[in-house]
């Protein structure tokens, strides 16, 4: 039997003697996966490290909450983009607060990034990307770097295909008048 | 040209992130590092197996309401029919004899004439 299978995870997880070992192998298989999702709306390594392992505890601590009537993975990626979304909500409140002259701006940071092996195009998509509104940064990462159905979308986010779609557009939009502005 | 096309044209979509080396294989013990420390104790979560209980007896619940359902409607169906039948006829009954009073005394003809009207004597 494949210790990964989403069953036998799920049993694991119902009982206290092997919740703890469920939850590991869970955190195996989903960890990467999940990573990637959190660090494309967070864009540093040290932030997404630590709003995936902020969204862990909370799964842990909310393990009553999943009732087995949606996918592991989709509970999980639920609970990591909300993560992400606070955390980008926080952080903009924060440089809104700052009066600091520095060049905070997102390229640069990024081109500063060891962790950041792009160029000044790349580190500008990421600007552009960072300049939306939270919402459609999420859904405009979902879909263009994960190519995301509108279907799974929307069980995640809980907002229909429709709004989705529109979102997307907006920001595919918006980004685009970005790059042409600088051209 | 599509804009999403023009997007990809300009900037691709290779992922241009990277992570330190090893940094997912210890990722998991140093989530259980922080679960031990800051989380929850475990508990059985008897949700999970509740609800596959409820969803395999759920057929045989709707079966069991349905049943109910269908004895009641009839039960209910059968005394108000009874009822409706046994007033009807009362009332059939009633009705006939005091309609047959007030229309002899609108033609203004008593039993006699009745009795004469019969026996063709009238």
């Amino acid at each position: 039997m494949d210790i990964y299978d989403d069953k036998h995870l799920q049993e694991l997880l119902s009982k206290a003697e092997t919740q703890r070992e469920g939850f590991e192998l869970m955190v195996r298989k989903y960890s990467e996966q999940l990573y990637w999702q959190v660090r494309r709306i967070v864009i540093t390594h040290e932030d997404a490290n630590d709003v995936l392992q902020n969204a862990f505890i909370k799964a842990w601590n909310g393990l009553a909450s999943f009732h087995g009537d949606s996918k592991i993975f989709t509970w999980l990626s639920r609970i990591a983009i909300n993560e992400s979304i606070d955390f980008v909500r926080k952080q903009k409140n924060l440089t809104t607060v700052s009066t600091d002259d520095t060049d905070f701006s997102v390229s640069n940071t990024l081109m500063a990034d060891e962790y950041f092996d792009g160029d000044t195009t790349d580190a500008m998509l990421q600007e552009a990307i960072a300049s939306l509104p939270d919402v459609q940064r999420t859904v405009f990462t979902l879909r263009y770097y994960e190519e995301m159905r509108y279907s799974d979308m929307s069980k995640l986010l809980g907002t229909s295909e429709g709004s989705l779609k529109a979102s997307y557009h907006i920001a595919v939009k918006k980004i685009t008048e970005y790059f042409k502005s600088r051209d | 040209m599509n804009e999403e096309q023009y997007l990809i044209n300009k900037a691709g979509k290779e992922n241009p992130f990277r992570v330190p080396e090893g940094y997912f294989d210890s990722l998991a013990s140093q989530v259980m590092s922080r679960v031990d420390a800051e989380g929850n104790k475990p508990q059985d979560m008897p949700m999970i197996e509740k609800k596959t209980k409820t969803v395999w007896l759920r057929p045989v619940l709707y079966a069991a309401a349905s049943v109910c359902a269908l004895f009641i409607s009839v039960t209910v169906y059968q005394h108000f029919t009874a009822q409706t039948v046994e007033n009807t006829t009362e009332q059939v009954a009633v009705y006939s004899e005091d309609s047959f009073d007030e229309a002899a005394d609108y033609v203004m003809i008593d039993n006699q004439d009745i009795y004469a009207c019969l026996t063709g004597e009238y």
